[in-house]
């Protein structure tokens, strides 16, 4: 899998490159600010770009518009984001870029080798991965009496790992259950949330997603 | 330029307002005063009642004593609530003369209707001293500001300076514990779990080398869970990235109450506006949800003219002391910008937060 890191700060950079090639990832460049990431990923076209979303100059969110830039040039490149704090607004304008294949992530994370590795494979395949902190975000908001209430603690467990952006199967093995078990509590959270089933894993984020912001 | 000067002088009254020890507050006054006058008007009317009840002349009596207890109960609310005159183009003198105005249309209208209700002519003695309270107010709004009131001025930026490098120092004061105690304690016990994990592994003990790095890593994402807070505490990144309101929004996300969030601003306000919004936000949504029990929370924010008007209404108990440590520290805050601050609490609640800050 061929990816391009910005990062701006070496020690994380060169961290991130060797973290990626040690798990067989092909790192096409690691770049240091916006402008480079749109660049690298014009010329190398890569599957995934891993972004900070803190980069120079302005050290704001210049990371996070400079992939959405840089996906407009080379559609389908998946865009998994970094940072040492979440927030769900930036979570929503991610998501609300058409396409999927669209990642948000404490740098936290990172130190979780396996399970970061799953969620860039996750992203560059098309798939979601969203920070169980965003999740948590969301969840919060819930009303006292709203239909979040009516579910089991389970399928709660189950939701937020939906909504994180994990398939059944990565649900069924954060939470020892079979698939078939996981399917079931997924069906029973879709029907008591008057959610429609759909085939692929991200237009279900959306659909919890867009449930959960409500 | 005349809203400052107001608020220098407001300072001072508020100072003044302290009442010593036994002494008669205003208020009181006001009090005695009314009390007092009732039953005059009271005595009055049992006379007039024995002595056979014919043309009502207690009114004669009413009248005179209502518009001296009216001036009286104005003088002590300007003084009482500085927040009615602290504005551009008010202030104490404006106001006062202002309510008077208003009390002696009353009781010429009263006389008016007294003495028969003919011509109307109250309206000539209003045109008269309205032109005059219209001159007045020009005065004030297109002189230069005095001498006194410019030295008053700078009393007061000293003070509030003071209360800013106070509360700036006191927080600097708790980063520093923080840090100490969180993020750097954390760090050095990862290091000794990672030394620790170096010998197991010279003694070929790899299970318990495993054990201690996992423990490391736990450690580390709990100095950095610490420094995410501690920096969301100095200044949140959303709000510099996405401006007041993302940043509000975002609070009233992470608030296990129901948040209600409505900014309106067509720009956005300086970054001290800002950051001190967000934090009066911020307290608003602690306190609700710490003290006042509630269970939800409207948030205001709009652009008045030149001054950014914030409303944080509970429906909790109320109850809250203005001069909490919580409080007394956001009027710092909001006070270093020319603002107001206000809190409305009854027992029983609701509580209501409203802050004033100018962004011209």
């Amino acid at each position: 899998m061929r990816v391009v890191i910005a990062e701006d700060l070496a020690l994380l950079r060169d961290g991130l490159v060797r973290l990626l090639r040690d798990n067989d990832f092909e790192v096409l460049a690691a770049v240091a600010d916006g402008d480079a990431l749109v660049k690298a990923v014009v010329e190398y076209e890569p599957d995934i770009a891993v972004v900070d979303i803190r980069l120079p100059p302005d050290f704001r969110d210049e990371g996070l518009r400079a992939a959405l830039r840089a996906r407009e040039l080379v559609p389908g490149t998946a865009i998994l984001i970094v940072s040492q704090y979440v927030e769900h607004a930036y979570a929503a304008e991610l998501l609300a870029d058409p396409g999927g294949g669209v990642g948000y992530l404490l740098k936290d994370r990172i130190m979780h080798v396996a399970e970061f590795v799953e969620a860039v494979r996750r992203v560059a395949g098309g798939g979601t991965a969203l920070d169980p902190e965003v999740v948590g975000q969301l969840f919060s908001r819930r009303r006292k009496d709203g239909p979040l209430e009516r579910l089991t603690p389970r399928e709660r467990e189950v939701l937020a790992l939906m909504a994180e952006g994990r398939s059944n199967a990565g649900i069924a093995e954060v939470l020892v259950l079979t698939v078939g078990a996981v399917e079931k509590h997924v069906q029973s959270i879709m029907g008591k949330l008057d959610l429609l089933q759909s085939a692929g894993d991200h237009r279900r984020v959306l659909a919890v997603l867009a449930y959960l912001q409500q | 330029m005349n809203a400052p000067i107001d608020s220098a002088t407001h300072e001072h009254a508020s100072e003044d307002r302290r009442p010593l020890p036994g002494a008669v507050t205003f208020g009181h006054a006001v009090a005695v005063q009314a009390w007092a006058s009732a039953m005059l008007v009271g005595v009055n009317i049992l006379i007039w009642l024995f002595s056979g009840a014919g043309d009502f002349w207690p009114i004669w009596i009413f009248l005179p004593l209502a518009f001296a207890l009216a001036v009286h109960a104005w003088v002590a609310l300007l003084r009482r609530r500085p927040e009615i005159w602290r504005r551009p183009h008010l202030n104490f003198a404006l106001a006062l003369e202002c309510g008077v105005w208003v009390a002696l249309m009353l009781f010429n209208i009263g006389i008016w209707a007294a003495g028969g209700a003919g011509s109307f002519w109250p309206v000539w003695p209003a045109l008269v001293l309205g032109s005059a309270v219209a001159v007045h107010a020009s005065i004030v709004s297109f002189r230069s500001p005095s001498h006194q009131e410019l030295s008053e001025r700078i009393d007061v930026l000293t003070s509030t300076r003071a209360g800013a490098v106070d509360a700036q120092e006191e927080k600097l004061r708790r980063i520093e514990r923080d840090l100490h105690d969180g993020a750097q304690a954390r760090l050095v016990a990862l290091g000794m779990s990672l030394g620790m994990a170096e010998q197991k592994f010279d003694a070929a003990e790899p299970g318990e080398a495993r054990e201690l790095l996992a423990e490391a890593r736990v450690g580390a994402e709990q100095a950095l869970r610490e420094l995410r807070d501690l920096a969301r505490g100095i200044h949140p990144p959303v709000l510099a990235d996405r401006g007041l309101e993302a940043a509000v929004r975002s609070l009233a996300d992470l608030s296990p109450m129901q948040v209600n969030v409505s900014v309106d601003l067509a720009e956005r306000p300086t970054a001290a506006v800002e950051s001190t919004a967000y934090f009066v936000s911020a307290e608003g949504l602690a306190n609700a949800a710490k003290h006042a029990a509630a269970e939800s929370v409207q948030i205001r924010i709009a652009r008045r003219g030149s001054v950014l008007r914030m409303d944080i209404i509970d429906d909790g108990v109320g109850g809250a002391d203005p001069d909490g440590g919580g409080l007394r520290g956001l009027r710092g805050r909001v006070e270093a910008l020319d603002g107001t601050l206000r809190v409305v609490s009854p027992r029983g609640g609701p509580t209501i937060l409203i802050a004033e800050l100018p962004c011209a």
